[in-house]
Order: C-alpha cells, then sequence, then structure tokens
C-alpha cells in the first residue's frame, strides 16, 4: 500500500499503487438540474460502443432516476451499505473510511459481486418520487422533504485512484498517462471479474461473448481529434462538459472545468468518500434535501446549490454553463462580454459564440422576395 | 423536410449518400409505383404524370410545392434549404417574430382575432353551445373517468348562462346513464350535489372504483418503433434484454401504475400481473364473453408499478405500446416462454392480453361539431365556419375509463414477489439499508462549517 494524496477528501489515503497523475485528466461535468432523462446519451453509447453480441445489457452511459433508480439493482446502496456510517469533519476532511482502507484482510477493495440478474431492469425506478401521493402533492418547502426525485448521469468515473486497477490481479486495466482515461487491455484481461466487484460505480462490465471486462472509453479516438463524447454530444439539454481536470496543485481559473471544480466549487464528486477521486462531476439538483446529497456528493453541496441559485446573476458562471453542448469540439478557455459567452481553443481562437439572453426579432408584415427568378410575394404572420 | 408552428427552424433532412439496405421502397415511391402499374393497366397515361417527378427520381417539385404553399416558408427555394442543412444550419420560418410569439399581431398590433367580433370571445352565443350550457368555460366531470355522476356541468344552477337542454327535452330519462347517451347529457350540478354521487359502474359492483389514464409517454410518439428492443428495455422498471421471466412479451412491457396504498388494498405487490377491466357495456368490446376465441387477445393484462406520485384511485398505463394481437398471443401459446411476437409478420407485443385501449374509448362532444362556429381554416388566414379538420371537429383520442382491477399472477415467474421487492429496493417494503439511505444516514458531518 502506499500513501496517496486524494484531495476530494482532503487528506491522504491507502491505495495499492503509488500516485501517478496525468499530464491532463479527463472529466465530465453534469448539470442534473437539467436532465430529462431522455436516454439520447444512453443511446448514442449503445449505438455506438456496445451494439455487439454479449454486450445486450451493457449500458456504458445509462441515466438513472434518484433514489429509485439503479444500474446495477442497488449499486449505491449495496456498497454505502457494506461501508455503514462514515463521517466528514465539517466541510474539508473525510475523517471515515474509504473502500481501500475498509477493505477485508487479503483483499485490496472493499466491495460486492454484482448478479447477472442486477443488470436487469436498468430503468428501475423511472420517475419515481419518495414520500407518496397519499399524504400530499403539495409541496410548499425548498428543498422538498416529502416528495423528490432526479436524474443521475452515470458514466465511468475515470477515477484517479481506480478500484478496478487496484483490484485486477493480471494488471489488464490501465489509466493513460496522456489523459487519465481508464481502460481495459481486452489481451491482457482473462476475464476474473475482480474489477466488477471492486468498482464501487459498477461501470465495468463482462461481455458474455468474449468473456472479457470492458467498460466507457470517454469516447478516446473522438477526443483524440478534439472532439467531445457521444454522450455529450448527443445530449438535447445540453448539461454536459467534456473538458480537462488540472492537477489540484495546478489549477488555471481560465479553464472550465478548474473554475467549476475548484474555483466555484459548483461541481461535485459522485460519493467522494469511497476514495477513488472519480473525475466526473455533478452541479447537483437544486430541490432535494441535503442529506441524501451529502451522502452522494459531500459536504459541499448546500453552496453548490445556493450559487446555482444565484448563476443568473453572475455572467462569468453563466456564460459557462451556457456554452455546454453548444460546439462538438473541445474548448479550453473562454469569456463573457457585452452579453455574448465565447470560447475559445488551445490557440485562443473563437470556438463557438452564445448569447447569454435569447433575442427577439421583429420582421415587417410584407415581404418580397424571388424564388428561381420568380417575383414572391406576401405577408407575415405569427398567428 | 420538417417545420411547426412552434418551431421556429426550418429543416430538411439532407439526403443519404448510402443506398437503400435491401429491397425497399418509401412510402411516396410505393404510391408512385403503384399508379404507375394502374396508369397502364387502365390506360390513363395522367396517374403517371401526377407522379412524375418521383418516378424521374426528383420529388423536389413536391418539397417546392409545399414550402410555395405555406404561409411561413413561401420565398424560400427547397435547393437552398437542403444546401443549408447539409452544413447544419436550418433556415428561419418567415414568421412575423423569432421565437415566435403566438398572437404577437393582436397583442402588440391591430390585426383582429379569428373570431366574429375581431376580440377575444368568452362567451359562445350559437344555439348549440346554448344547449349544451357551454356558453361559458364550464367544468364537465369526464364522461366515463370520474367517481361521481358522469358529465354533470359543474356550476351553480342559478347562473342565468348555464341553462342547457336536459336529457328530458331530448326524450331522455335523467336516470339514464348508459355509455352511449351519457355523451351528451347535460344536467348541472353544484359541488354538494356531485360530491354525494356515484359513478354508475361502482352503484353496480363496489370493485369498479378506479380512475384510469392513458396519457403519452415518453418512449414513443404516433408508430415511431417502442418495440425495439433497445428501447423497450428502458421504457420502465421491467427492462431486461435476456427475458429472464420467460412470461414478458419482450425486452420491456406495459405496467399499471398504482399508489402503493391502493395496491395494498387490493392485495397486489409490485411486479405482479393484473387483470384490468372497464365497462363491461362495451369493453374490451360489446358483447364480450370470456368463452370467445379472442376474448384474452382483447382483456388487458400487465404488471403494476406501485408509484408514490400516483393520487388515491388513480391508475395509469401509457400509451403507444404495441397491443397484443391473435397473433402474438397464439405465438405465446405455441411457444412457452417465448416472446409476445408473431411469428408470421415479426409484429411483436408489449403486452401479454390486450392493451392499454382494453379499457378506454372515444367519446363525441357535440359542442365540437356544430355547423355554426367561426374559426380559422387549417392553412393561411382565412376566416370560416363549421367543420375542419383538427380545428373544428371531434377528437375522439380514447384515454381514460373508469376500471375496477384484480390480480392475475406473482411477480417472480415461479411464485412469489419480483426480486427488486425481495431485495428491498422497492417503497413496498424497504429494507433497513434502503430507508438509511433515503434518508442520508450514511454520512454525517460531526461539525458544521464555521
Amino acid at each position: 500500500m502506499a500513501k496517496v494524496r486524494n484531495w476530494q477528501l482532503g487528506r491522504d489515503m491507502e491505495y495499492p499503487y503509488v500516485a501517478d497523475r496525468p499530464a491532463k485528466q479527463f472529466t465530465m461535468i453534469m448539470d442534473t438540474n437539467k436532465c430529462i432523462a431522455c436516454q439520447s446519451c444512453t443511446i448514442a453509447c449503445k449505438s455506438t460502443w456496445t451494439w455487439g453480441k454479449g454486450q445486450e445489457f451493457m449500458l456504458w452511459n445509462n441515466i438513472e432516476t434518484k433514489p429509485y433508480g439503479f444500474y446495477p439493482t442497488g449499486w449505491d446502496v449495496n456498497v454505502l451499505e457494506l461501508l455503514g456510517e462514515q463521517e466528514w469533519d465539517g466541510d474539508d476532511v473525510y475523517t471515515g473510511q474509504t473502500v481501500f482502507e475498509a477493505a477485508p484482510a487479503g483483499e485490496r477493495v472493499l466491495g460486492w459481486a454484482p448478479a447477472e440478474e442486477d443488470w436487469s431492469h436498468p430503468n428501475i425506478g423511472e420517475d419515481e418520487p419518495t414520500g407518496s401521493a397519499d399524504e400530499t402533492t403539495y409541496i410548499p418547502d425548498k428543498p422538498h422533504s416529502l416528495m423528490w426525485m432526479y436524474y443521475l448521469q452515470r458514466i465511468c468515473n475515470h477515477c484517479t485512484y481506480p478500484a478496478c486497477v487496484a483490484a485486477c490481479p493480471r494488471e489488464a486495466i490501465y489509466k493513460r498517462p496522456e489523459d487519465g482515461i481508464v481502460l481495459v487491455d481486452q489481451t491482457r484481461c482473462r476475464g476474473y471479474q475482480e474489477c466488477l466487484t471492486a468498482c464501487p460505480y459498477k461501470k465495468t462490465m463482462f461481455n458474455l461473448e468474449t468473456r472479457v471486462s470492458e467498460k466507457c472509453i470517454g469516447c478516446y479516438p473522438k477526443l483524440e481529434q478534439g472532439l467531445q463524447t457521444q454522450c455529450t454530444t448527443a445530449c438535447i439539454g445540453r448539461l454536459r462538459l467534456t473538458n480537462y481536470l488540472s492537477a489540484p496543485d495546478e489549477v488555471d481559473p481560465r479553464k472550465p472545468a478548474d473554475f467549476l471544480v475548484h474555483v466555484r466549487m459548483i461541481a461535485l464528486p459522485l460519493y467522494p468518500q469511497l476514495g477513488l477521486e472519480p473525475n466526473v462531476y455533478y452541479i447537483p439538483p437544486v430541490h432535494v434535501p441535503t442529506k441524501y446529497l451529502t451522502q452522494m456528493f459531500g459536504p459541499g453541496v448546500e453552496r453548490a446549490v445556493e450559487m446555482y441559485r444565484n448563476a443568473k446573476d453572475d455572467p462569468e458562471l453563466l456564460g459557462l454553463l451556457m456554452l455546454f453542448g453548444s460546439t462538438e469540439r473541445i474548448w479550453h478557455t473562454w469569456d463573457v462580454s457585452d452579453g455574448v459567452a465565447r470560447a475559445y481553443d488551445e490557440d485562443g481562437e473563437e470556438v463557438v459564440a452564445v448569447p447569454l439572453r435569447e433575442p427577439t426579432f421583429t420582421r415587417p408584415f410584407e415581404f418580397a422576395t424571388e424564388v428561381a427568378g420568380e417575383p414572391v410575394t406576401g405577408f407575415r404572420h405569427n398567428t | 423536410m420538417t417545420a411547426s408552428c412552434t418551431n421556429p427552424f426550418l429543416l430538411a433532412f439532407p439526403t443519404t449518400p448510402i443506398e437503400r439496405i435491401h429491397d425497399t421502397r418509401s412510402d411516396y415511391e410505393i404510391l408512385a409505383g403503384a399508379a404507375a402499374a394502374l396508369a397502364d393497366e387502365i390506360d390513363e397515361p395522367r396517374m403517371r404524370a401526377y407522379w412524375k417527378g418521383v418516378l424521374d427520381g426528383d420529388p423536389t417539385p413536391y418539397l417546392q410545392r409545399v414550402l410555395s404553399g405555406s404561409n411561413a416558408t413561401r420565398g424560400v427555394l427547397f435547393d437552398d434549404l437542403h444546401e443549408s442543412c447539409k452544413d447544419g444550419v436550418p433556415l428561419l420560418m418567415n414568421a412575423r417574430t423569432y421565437p415566435r410569439h403566438a398572437g404577437w399581431e393582436q397583442r402588440q398590433e391591430d390585426k383582429p382575432w379569428y373570431t366574429p367580433t375581431g376580440r377575444l370571445e368568452f362567451y359562445r352565443p350559437e344555439p348549440e353551445w346554448q344547449a349544451a350550457g357551454e356558453s361559458l368555460p364550464v367544468w364537465r366531470e369526464p364522461v366515463d373517468a370520474t367517481f361521481y355522476e358522469p358529465n354533470a356541468i359543474l356550476a351553480n344552477r342559478r347562473h342565468p348562462s348555464i341553462n342547457p337542454r336536459k336529457p328530458e327535452d331530448y326524450g331522455v330519462p335523467e336516470s339514464q346513464l348508459d355509455v352511449e347517451t351519457r355523451q351528451y347529457r347535460n344536467v348541472v350540478r353544484t359541488w354538494q350535489e356531485l360530491k354525494l354521487s356515484k359513478h354508475p359502474l361502482t352503484e353496480k359492483d363496489p370493485a369498479y372504483r378506479f380512475v384510469f389514464q392513458t396519457p403519452k409517454y415518453r418512449w414513443g410518439a404516433h408508430s415511431t418503433a417502442v418495440d425495439s428492443d433497445w428501447i423497450a428495455m428502458l421504457f420502465g422498471p421491467f427492462g431486461d434484454p435476456y427475458r429472464r421471466d420467460p412470461r414478458t412479451p419482450w425486452t420491456g412491457e406495459a405496467y399499471a401504475e398504482l399508489g402503493p396504498g391502493d395496491a395494498k388494498e387490493l392485495g397486489v405487490s409490485d411486479g405482479d400481473y393484473i387483470w384490468l377491466d372497464a365497462d363491461p357495456e362495451d369493453r374490451p368490446y360489446r358483447g364480450a364473453s370470456s368463452d370467445d376465441e379472442y376474448y384474452d387477445v382483447a382483456r388487458v393484462m400487465m404488471r403494476v408499478r406501485t408509484y408514490s406520485g400516483m393520487p388515491r384511485g388513480v391508475i395509469r398505463t401509457w400509451f403507444n405500446m404495441y397491443a397484443a394481437t391473435p397473433g402474438t398471443v397464439q405465438a405465446q401459446k405455441d411457444d412457452p416462454g417465448g416472446p409476445a411476437q408473431n411469428p408470421a409478420t415479426g409484429y411483436v407485443a408489449l403486452f401479454r392480453h390486450g392493451s392499454h385501449q382494453s379499457g378506454t374509448r372515444a367519446y363525441l362532444r357535440p359542442t365540437q361539431m356544430t355547423d355554426s362556429m367561426t374559426r380559422k381554416a387549417y392553412f393561411g388566414q382565412q376566416i370560416g365556419t363549421g367543420f375542419e379538420a383538427d380545428v373544428h371537429s371531434p377528437s375522439g383520442a380514447p384515454k381514460e375509463g373508469f376500471v375496477k382491477v384484480e390480480k392475475a399472477e406473482d411477480g417472480a415467474p415461479d411464485g412469489g414477489k419480483w426480486r427488486p421487492v425481495e431485495l428491498g429496493l422497492r417503497p413496498e417494503a424497504p429494507s433497513d439499508a434502503m430507508k438509511a439511505y433515503l434518508a442520508g444516514e450514511f454520512v454525517s458531518r460531526t461539525r458544521k462549517e464555521a
């Protein structure tokens, strides 16, 4: 075991390998508040990567309704139950145990093996709220204490300290040094499925045809061309940003992911207490009880929710959020001036511009034009 | 090519460079081909000439006619639209404003509304509307989907503008409440009276006590392929690409949503199968008998999902899922454990028996069928009166009913509860871990931020 720094926990922790951060880290930022669970991302991913034999059940990307949705069945309830009740010391330091520190003797990770049936019902719990309409359908308080639900967007977290890497007896899983994407070497893997037991997010999957494991590859062939992932560009809610995160001691506030994660701290990791330093970050939903959100995203949720509520008065943040989903290209910096947000590539060239407020244009009632050399006149109507 | 009243953009899907797979034709090629064959058969060259563009391999002239004939797309050349859309840039619809605000000319300028007076009208003086008691906007109970007296107008009966022709005026006793006559039944009730009344089916059999609604759902519209295996798998809680429960019709299946309180009273668990029956007078069909050859094709069986968001007494099933047919029901009889797929056609159902429409029917609304109503034309800005398709005409979408429910089968294939219920992950019987999870108790903070 090595001592590694996990900035999300505010402390060092045990991990089987020494820390070796990539040059830059693939990250995805999800604005949970914009998701309608249309599963366009799921289908875009599946039709690109997991349409083959043995992959029928496989959703590298999935959307689940929280709290009753799971893919696979019960994944987060199970790992939280295994780990037991844990503590944060205030907002800064996690004093509980990680899945590495709580591992049983002789094991590297505390985990559980999903049954084959657990991969059934990938959309169980869809749209299901807590509470009961028998009691009330009127919800006066915020966050909603009685009835609430929201959608959680899930891909592989391409963790800084992946449990799949820690658990693999073949060293078949590795983290790319250039962008931190976690990949399974299909020729080294022998299908022991230790990674399925270890990954608390259950984002490695066993191909029933090839008999080896596979997982989300962060659409690296697209990234290598400077393009955002399939799930990002297919998102009609424009809630995702594919980008890169700097190492925690090299934060650059001009970069969008660094700004959201480290500067404004509006985007939070998924179950940081598990200790993997996951690299997908979530802007938490604004209507859900803090206690549940703290369990899922750590102690920063109240601050993040308040910041999101005030984003309309914060042009820098608002502009960044509006640039989500506005271009297929990966962009590197942005600015906001005269009511327009602009994104730039690594050379400072403008990639896309988005107005903060949709303008209204009015056209004259009568119009005259030409179609194929013939004059066309008429009147414009809205109604 | 696609456009709509509310979408500010005009789009064309660029023609694909990929050749069609197999020996397939698009709809308009089939129509043109049939017309050409008939032209030769009966020696009528005009039938071929009508489709000349398609038969010559260029449908552009027809698309251009649509563009030139429509108010908000006149002046657009199809080739320009096509070229622009190839680059991913749609054109703007030629409306007064972008975005398109409905009623903008009426609100911002002096254009009249499309009514006889040119003003917004909230009182309908036509005799048919007065006879219906609907000269003012009023609330009518649904014709079927109500706990109370069907189709009653809820109002203070002394209101001078709500004075309809009563059933007796048409020679029908007020007590006659069969499914046909109550479509046009003008009785006025105060809430004090209405809340004491009962649906006529409940009077006969108290098991009839559920309003059944079948709204459109998020997984398909009209005839989009809701039976494709991936979509069915993602549709609701019962998806499984491997159909591990051999009873399931496909990789997903239809379900009825009941509130947990109602499910408990009925003795029904999450994941169980139920039978659902509406008014036997006309559903699942007129004169139905359980001895009939196709009775179990028409009577609906579904899974149950207990859904905390359902109010008491309301059951919901989503619309558009593919219905059982004689072929799909026979297929599951011939091949137990196989899908509900007709081997002759490939058609696959998302129901083992029946469909959401086994419990609903359409009703006609007299005020949608008058000849005196002034309204806008379907196309353009002309004003006319009377029938106009999709503007002033009956819209008989069968969407709701009044039903009873009985348990058909256990949720697990070999008896017992559906696996997620057994695991304690469902609201019906949450495990201690699930309760702690819902309350967020797996994490605590020892001290608050200063």
